[in-house]
């Protein structure tokens, strides 16, 4: 067994933990997808073997030296600047001695063949697997985070196997998987790691997926979506005001980062967590709808998906569905073409309707796609084109568009 | 510097009084009580340990810290000193700072002697920090086994130590507290290094305790202000922390935490109080005037005041104006 395969054949009781939430969060509808948490988690003892007792350090990108051996992150908008042994905020990149090192080279803390569905994106390839993976670390904070106890964790903090590019590459393609999604915690922390496999996957013909909060500066971000096939964005609020007491961010660097994607041509869908009280008002939901199709356009899915109470908001209840149907009505009166209502197995609003007829195209049980009737990526009905990436060749085909760059010596070739 | 401490001590204090030893000095009066002592920080030193290497020096730096404590506590004896403030029956836990520029093996094993002095069992006292690796870079011999003073890191997985995985709060924090703080031990001794720190201005008695919680980088923006408070007022740290010894036999007064022998110099001794906000208060003073010897910029002007020092005043848990500090010289 190599050592990608003890991480799915055993995981750790905190692994259970997490992928346990995850995977009750799909219902165990999942048809034909390994799901980790329902097999025998009773050992933990294959993963003595290979597990990491520490980090796995690397170069870092995208950085900058400063006086009396201090660096200065430009990977993502906090900017942190981090003294000689200590490390940035997402406590995953470190500098030592003047240079910064990222700590997660390929420690994946959690792996886990999911449906394309769970990430959420449903304009993607629907029915596939996506081969998904996470190290520690996170760039924010946010209070209500389902994965806390890895995006909230340092390395050491969790068990790990170093898995390197290439070993990812050939477990995903020996399971016949199309889509390598880099998810769970922040996939941003890990760039490096993210940006070699994605590169190596597209030499063999798979696509990857980033699942993140878009805290990331431009530069970075236009370079890895050279290598990139699709892109989720949780979009958590439209307030600086929720950004920052919530998250420990600001809004406008996500705003940023979703017009760079829109720039860029990559297909992207959108996921905002409703919890109640927080982000839930009316008045926000239409001002995010309008600004997404006016600046991003019509046809860029909005995910309006439901909270459950976890990590340090404990004291919310779970989001009515009647809220997120309120959200979805005034998205879809805002003009956008394809919104979904999500974390609510069964319901009608978890299905794909034709923006042209409205004629229900996919259709959706949890994560399981029960029907699919596109076809070339159109309605069979009234023909329209249906925005998305239809095909495993549509996803490789994909080359962003590109702005001139300066190029520095920390950047990737 | 900025003081407002008129509140009663009572989360210092009530631990003092809960575990039922002597009240160590200077922490469970308010200000404005008539009969409360002022707090007292001893400042103890030998040239004798500037030079060689400390190891050399054991028996000296014994001594010193047992006089430094009988002039904090005012007892008659080394003995009796540590009986004031740790029972044999309590297990004590040393946090030594070793990130970058690190607390030295013979300080704590100083303190160990000290503790063993007072009757409390090898077995009852572990010497800790964030991670196995760096105590062991700082010279530091982990001891995980039964018997002994035990030296282990927190982040082990092995060994069954770690965090807790609940997540506590504390005023603008919320963090998972090393099982070791929390769990396994009584009292709790702060032992770090007389060093500057590139973002709280000076990483002392208090910022140690940043390596109490698995997410101290989380909590850096503002001169780490109000965070370091936060951490140490949770009842983990405040009900349990009774003295601390500040290794400066090395200073460091520019480019912490890491060490930059270019700005070291032998300070050549301890800093002791019971009062944590007033020994950091005298550490952050005397960094400053070196600073000031070497031509360096205040912490003020450098723009890193370390501000969390009259936050945890003005919160009420100790003295941080020098004028109202007494400080003792061995
Ligand atoms: S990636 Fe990490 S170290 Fe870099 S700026 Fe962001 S939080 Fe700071």
């Amino acid at each position: 067994m190599d050592n990608l395969d003890n991480l799915f054949a055993s995981p750790s009781r905190r692994d259970v933990l997490r992928w346990g939430a995850a995977c009750a969060a799909a219902c165990g509808l999942a048809r034909g997808v390994r799901a980790l948490a329902q097999q025998d988690a009773a050992s933990t003892a294959e993963l003595a073997g290979p597990r990491l007792a520490g980090v796995a350090r690397h170069p870092a990108l995208f950085w900058e030296k400063l006086p009396d051996n201090r660096v200065k992150c430009l990977l993502c908008p906090r900017g942190c600047e981090v003294a000689d042994v200590e490390r940035g905020y997402c406590g995953v990149r470190e500098n030592q001695g003047g240079a910064y090192q990222t700590l997660v080279y390929g420690t994946l803390c959690s792996a886990n063949l999911d449906p394309i569905e769970k990430k959420p994106l449903f304009h993607y390839l629907p029915g596939t697997p996506a081969f998904s993976i996470a190290t520690a670390g996170c760039n924010l904070e946010c209070k209500f985070c389902q994965n806390w106890q890895i995006s909230q964790y340092r390395p050491e903090q969790v068990e790990s196997i170093v898995t390197e590019p290439r070993k990812l590459v050939d477990a995903c393609k020996a399971r016949k998987c199309p889509t390598i999604a880099y998810t769970y915690s922040e996939p941003v922390v890990f760039y490096e790691y993210m940006h070699d496999t994605a590169a190596l996957g597209r030499e063999h013909g798979l696509g990857s997926v980033m699942i993140s909060n878009g805290y990331i500066q431009e530069q970075p971000l236009r370079q890895l979506c050279r290598q990139l096939t699709g892109v989720k964005i949780d979009f958590k609020a439209f307030t600086e005001k929720f950004y920052q007491e919530a998250c420990a961010g600001q809004l406008k660097f996500v705003l940023a980062t979703l017009e760079v994607l829109k720039d860029v041509g990559i297909w992207f869908e959108l996921v905002i967590l409703i919890v109640p009280t927080l982000n839930d008002s009316p008045d926000e939901i239409k001002q995010m709808s309008e600004w997404v199709v006016k600046h991003l356009g019509p046809d860029v899915p909005m995910h309006f998906t439901r909270f459950h109470p976890t990590y340090r908001v404990t004291n919310l209840p779970q989001t009515p569905i009647p809220t997120l149907e309120q959200c979805r009505l005034i998205a879809l009166d805002a003009g956008v073409h394809y919104v979904y209502a999500g974390n609510v197995p069964m319901h009608p609003g978890e299905n794909t309707y034709c923006h042209g007829c409205k004629h229900e195209l996919i259709r959706r049980i949890g994560y399981e796609v029960a029907s699919n009737q596109i076809r070339d990526g159109k309605c069979p009905k009234c023909g329209t084109a249906i925005p998305g990436v239809w095909s495993q060749e549509q996803a490789l085909a994909f080359k962003p568009r590109e702005k001139p760059s300066a190029p520095t010596a920390s950047q990737p070739s | 510097m900025h003081s407002r401490c008129t509140r009663r001590r009572f989360l210092a204090g009530a631990g003092a009084l809960a575990a039922g030893t002597a009240l160590p000095v200077g922490r469970l009066w308010a200000a404005d009580e008539p009969t409360r002592p002022r707090s007292r920080v001893v400042v103890a030193r030998d040239e004798a340990l500037a030079g060689g290497k400390l190891d050399e020096h054991r028996e000296l730096l014994e001594k010193l810290l047992n006089a430094a404590m009988q002039k904090l506590t005012g007892a008659a004896d080394a003995a009796t000193a540590w009986r004031q403030l740790f029972k044999p029956s309590e297990r004590i836990g040393i946090k030594v700072n070793t990130l970058g520029l690190s607390a030295q093996p013979p300080v704590a094993d100083a303190i160990v002697a000290g503790l063993r002095l007072a009757g409390v069992p090898a077995e009852k006292i572990v010497i800790w920090d964030r991670f196995d690796t760096e105590l062991e870079k700082a010279g530091f011999k982990l001891n995980k086994s039964a018997s002994g003073v035990q030296c282990r890191g927190t982040d082990t997985k092995r060994g069954g130590n770690g965090y807790q995985e609940k997540i506590e709060s504390s005023g603008q924090i919320g963090s998972c507290f090393s099982k070791i703080v929390a769990e396994e031990i009584d009292a709790l001794i702060s032992v770090p290094v007389l060093k500057d720190h590139n973002l709280a201005g000076v990483t002392l008695g208090m910022k140690n305790f940043y390596g109490a919680i698995h997410n101290p980088n989380k909590y850096h923006d503002g001169n780490c202000d109000p965070y370091i408070v936060d951490v140490v007022a949770h009842r983990f740290i405040a009900k349990k922390w009774r003295l601390t010894v500040c290794d400066g036999i090395r200073g460091q007064c520019q480019g912490g935490p890491g060490a930059k022998p270019g700005f070291q110099w032998p300070f050549a001794g301890l800093l002791l109080g019971t009062d944590f906000v007033a020994t950091d208060a005298v550490g952050a003073d005397i960094l400053e005037k070196q600073r000031k010897e070497k031509g360096l910029k205040s912490l003020a002007e450098d723009g890193r005041p370390p501000k969390h020092i009259a936050t945890a005043c003005a919160r009420g848990f100790g003295e941080a104006d020098l004028a109202k500090i007494e400080r003792l010289e061995v």
